[in-house]
């Protein structure tokens, strides 16, 4: 195996400024609650990348299993930064999955990030002036201002684009981690319940010291996730891109209500923590950290004030509020899902889903 | 003669031998034993009271001998003698015998078997003493003169220090320059100095003390006669061909039509055969190396008659009372072939990577290549499992770390250290910190699985099992490959003329590593610097200046007294036979004519007591005073006495 100090040096643009204060004695691996004997990290891939071992980093599946608890940070006797270390090799990876190469650019370059990010939310504002419906000023018309039959369909085109560009992502992530591991067919069925667990729950994430971790997750996670079957279910609910708005003990009121809540808490919490570097988790952030959170913050915010507009029945603050909301959302869900940070969504448990395939295919060998 | 009043006092070292051993017992079992006067048992021998009743006894009943029974003499036997001294009695009529580690603490559980034996051992020490001799020091006068072998650091700075006291030094240095391999080094550790500042800066202090110092360079010892005190050594001044000042050196260097290899920098650039190793090169005289010279006389057009080339060798005598090594060490020789030195081009030893160092400027290159990427192995004749070196060189971790920092600092290199184990012990563990905080790669090996080093193209690959990996076989593509060499000892014929004891690892030997640490078993000897054991330049320089406190506690005294336990001839008993001169491995029995007939002589102040001639004398002719055949036989005879119970 070559050793590459060239590619060690390409992982600082990830984040991995701190390769070299390692001195490889593995107190983090030992403190770790999440390493096992079989999946050992961090020292293995603060070694990895010390001698730049490229493909062998490629092709390992551990770093999705790391959930940056943080307590390696805060043993590390040279202040490594382990955690950080793997959180960089974990942006890394999600460049080397990505089959467009334009993960890779918004991770190394500040230019593609403020480009892309512009071009989505100036293109959106563009196409909601030219496709907007007429604008009701005497009350509030939502719908009448973004009629349900293009922004619906609109939306289910964009969000195929990005499931597709994603599943072909995790399929080349499979390839990766699987190499030349051959398993049955029927083990990918009978394994489907670890993929949805942990997509529904993220468990892994409840191992660590630190249990308020999994739970400020967990809200942003479920926020997210009451938002998006609301916003999925509008089409025959219509109670979100309405002229009429429901009552407030609407069910999917309350469920929205919810989804806000939870979502602004846990974002502005995040972004605050980013600021103080208090918790380990959030002492080192990428630029790419801080793209996700602002893009989010944003969305959930002006959706929110979407709504306080409605509810006070101002029509004009409205139908801005809901362009801007459109326009925040879709550089969000276009570059977050699919290339940056919030891929980690399909990555993490599809890691524990192959992972484990790939140990019962050998086992059966 | 005998001694006829001897004292015997057990001492109940406060339960230590008296829980075991039956004291009261050992003094009745004692007391009517030939020669006795008085016999006695005391808490603590060794208290005040202990000691003035010992003092009072010989004073009051007139005892001619003293048996004191209690711990190991290596704790109190000098307190002992000292309270005989002060009594006014020969303090060598005194026998301290071990009754607690040989008898209480060795049987605790047979208190009467160990009660025996302690009677037993008593009664050999009043036998002993009972035909023991009064006998004084030897006193050795000691004129403030010393030679000091080898002007590298060490032996410059162990000069400073003695002529500061106004002691005559001779300094002799076989090269045709002082400053030894600390000129060759490139940064020092710590300090950063080149090696070369560090010599000007003590030549500098060199030429105010030229009234104490005699320097002769080019030179070497041909023989030493004589011991402590009165060394006689007579050394060989050779020609350096260039007798005297000249303004034009520069432009006759620049003559001379020959190039040869340069040693000083390990060949990797030449030199005329009338040279200085490096510009501030000291004595300011330029050399000629007359293996190289032709003779053309170029030179001496140049500088007339300040060059002499049929200058002839010079014989000096000079007379040292201590004599000082501090000759040094060779880096290890790497075998041909071991990790490709010598088989590749761009495998070089460490003293050579930092003679490269010094040498560049701007870029790193070797053989008109530039060097981009180097690896560092580590523990190179160091530490071998089978072979001479077993032991650790120490000073190359830390110096390994230290030329890479500068190589990576000054020419942007990168560096890979391939190591066993590595240690930059002491004050300079930052420096690991600091080349791992600037990117450096440290790979580690086992010794079962060295690296291997292969050509590929115009790179060297570095094959390394990496036990900091998983095992993985790690492939480093580098420019150059350093190797780590360790120090190895420098055999040289003047230690042989003293016979200087040499330790396992073939470095010279002192006698004991903290209670003497700069003496050698050889009186007067003394030694300085990495002669004795890899040293780095902070330990050398403190060893030198250690043997030059030492010397001066002889030197500025003036004498010296030494053990009286040396061998004695009895002449009308010796038949000139010779073995114990064959036997002597301190060289300190010589046979001499008396009468026309050979007898052994003793050289006083170089014999050590050691008794081997005594051993092998077939006429019983040599004694070891204060352990004479009367003595020990007297000894064996009261031990095996019957004891009454």
């Amino acid at each position: 195996m070559r050793l590459n100090v060239d590619f060690t040096a390409k992982l600082k643009k990830f984040g991995a400024e701190t390769t070299y204060e390692c001195f490889n004695c593995g107190n983090c691996t030992a403190i770790c609650p999440l390493s096992t004997n079989e999946e050992q990290f961090p020292r293995k891939f603060i070694r990895y990348l010390q001698l730049g071992l490229e493909s062998k980093i490629r092709s390992s599946v551990e770093p999705w299993l790391c959930y940056y608890c943080g307590e390696c940070q805060q043993t590390c006797p040279r202040q490594a930064n382990p955690g950080e270390l793997m959180m960089s090799v974990r942006r890394y990876l999600t460049t080397v999955y990505d089959w467009t190469g334009l993960s890779k650019r918004l991770y190394t370059s500040t230019t593609w990030k403020f480009l892309s990010v512009g071009i989505l939310f100036f293109a959106t504002l563009f196409i909601v002036y030219l496709l907007h419906g007429p604008i009701v000023t005497d009350h509030t018309e939502l719908e009448t201002f973004a009629p349900a039959e293009i922004v619906h369909p609109a939306g289910y085109v964009f969000g195929t684009i990005l499931a597709v560009i994603l599943l072909g992502n995790v399929y080349r992530m499979h390839k990766f981690i699987m190499g030349d591991t051959k398993a049955p067919f029927s083990l990918y069925i009978q394994e489907l319940g670890t993929l949805i667990k942990h997509f529904a729950i993220q468990a892994r994430l409840r191992l660590c010291e630190n249990k308020s971790l999994w739970l400020k997750h967990w809200l942003l996670m479920t926020g997210y996730t009451a938002a998006f079957i609301l916003v999925q279910v509008d089409i025959l609910t219509f109670w979100s891109l309405t002229n009429n708005p429901p009552p407030a003990w609407h069910p999917a009121k309350i469920l929205w209500t919810y989804a806000t809540v939870a979502m602004l808490y846990a974002t502005t919490v995040a972004i605050i923590g980013r600021l103080k570097k208090e918790e380990p988790i959030h002492q080192y952030s990428h630029s790419t950290d801080w793209m996700f959170l602002i893009l989010l913050w944003l969305t959930v915010f002006t959706g929110f004030l979407v709504r306080i507009f409605m509810q006070f029945d101002l029509p004009l603050p409205t139908y801005y509020a809901f362009a801007i909301h459109l326009a925040f959302t879709v550089p969000l869900l276009g570059l977050e899902v699919p290339f940056t940070k919030w891929s980690h969504l399909a990555y993490r448990p599809f890691a524990l889903y192959f992972l484990n395939v790939k140990r019962r295919a050998l086992e059966g060998e | 003669m005998v001694n006829d009043k001897i004292g015997v006092y057990v001492c109940h070292c406060g339960g230590n031998i008296s829980d075991v051993v039956d004291v009261y017992k050992v003094v009745k079992a004692v007391q009517n034993f030939p020669n006795v006067a008085v016999a006695k048992e005391f808490m603590f021998m060794c208290s005040d009271q202990g000691q003035q009743m010992i003092e009072d006894d010989i004073k009051e009943l007139g005892l001619n001998g003293v048996v004191v029974a209690s711990c190991s003499p290596h704790l109190h036997e000098t307190t002992f003698r000292k309270v005989l001294a002060r009594a006014g009695l020969n303090p060598f009529l005194f026998e301290h015998i071990n009754i607690r580690e040989h008898a209480a603490w060795a049987h605790k559980h047979d208190p009467e078997g160990a009660t025996e034996k302690a009677i037993r051992l008593v009664r050999s020490g009043i036998a002993k003493v009972s035909k023991a001799r009064a006998l004084e020091s030897i006193r050795i006068d000691m004129p403030p003169q010393i030679l000091i072998i080898g002007a590298g650091i060490a032996g410059i700075r162990s000069a400073l220090d003695l002529a500061k006291l106004g002691i005559e030094v001779h300094l002799v240095e076989q090269l045709p320059f002082v400053g030894g391999r600390i000129a060759q080094g490139y940064g020092a550790y710590p300090s950063g100095k080149i090696g070369t500042e560090l010599i000007d800066e003590l030549v500098e202090e060199l030429k105010k003390e030229k009234s104490n110092i005699h320097l002769y360079t080019n030179a070497e010892v041909v023989s030493i006669e004589g011991f402590i005190g009165n060394f006689e050594v007579e050394i060989q001044i050779n020609p350096r061909y260039v007798v005297k000042e000249c303004d034009k050196f520069d432009e006759a260097i620049e003559k001379c039509p020959i190039e040869v290899l340069d040693e000083f920098n390990y060949g990797m650039t030449k030199r005329k055969a009338i040279y200085y190793p490096y510009p501030n090169a000291y004595p300011e005289l330029p050399a000629i190396d007359m293996n190289a010279c032709n003779k053309c006389g170029e030179c001496v057009n140049v500088c007339g008659d300040a060059i002499d080339l049929d200058q002839k060798p010079e014989r000096k005598k000079i007379k040292a009372s201590i004599i000082t090594f501090a000759t040094g060490f060779d880096p290890y020789e790497p075998k041909e072939g071991e990790y490709g030195y010598k088989q590749f081009d761009n495998v070089v030893t460490l003293p050579q990577f930092e003679r490269l160092l010094a040498l560049s400027n701007g870029k790193l290159e070797y053989k008109g290549k530039e060097i981009k990427d180097v690896a560092f192995i580590y523990c190179v004749g160091s530490r071998e499992r089978e072979g001479e070196h077993k032991y650790c060189s120490r000073y190359c971790c830390t110096a390994t770390i230290n030329a890479a920092l500068a190589a990576n600092q000054k020419f942007g290199v990168r560096t890979f250290h391939v190591y066993r184990d590595i240690r930059t012990y002491g004050k300079y563990e930052t420096y690991y910190e600091e080349a791992s905080k600037n990117g450096a790669v440290f790979l580690k090996f086992s010794p079962d699985e060295p690296p291997e080093i292969t050509q590929s193209g115009d790179k060297l690959i570095v094959k390394v099992k990496d036990q900091l990996t998983f095992g993985e076989e790690i492939e480093i593509p580098v420019d150059m490959v350093v190797l780590s060499v360790g120090m190895v000892p420098r055999k040289t014929e003047v230690v042989s003329m003293l016979r200087v004891p040499y330790s396992m690892d073939g470095f010279l030997q002192e006698v004991h590593p903290k209670l003497r640490p700069v003496e050698t078993a050889i009186g007067g000897v003394l030694i300085a610097g990495a002669c004795q054991a890899p040293k780095d330049t902070v330990e050398a320089t403190a060893s030198a200046s250690a043997t030059a406190a030492k010397a001066s506690t002889y030197l500025l005294r003036g004498y010296t007294e030494l053990d009286p336990f040396i061998v004695e001839v009895d002449a009308e008993k010796c038949t000139g036979c010779g073995d114990c001169v064959e036997e002597c491995m301190f060289g300190s029995i010589e046979l001499k004519d008396v009468n026309g007939e050979k007898k052994a002589f003793v050289i006083e102040a170089t014999c050590r007591g050691c008794g081997a001639c005594a051993g092998i004398c077939p006429e019983e002719a040599i004694n070891l005073r204060g352990y004479t055949y009367d003595q020990l036989r007297a000894q064996i005879d009261a031990m095996l006495e019957e004891v009454e119970e």
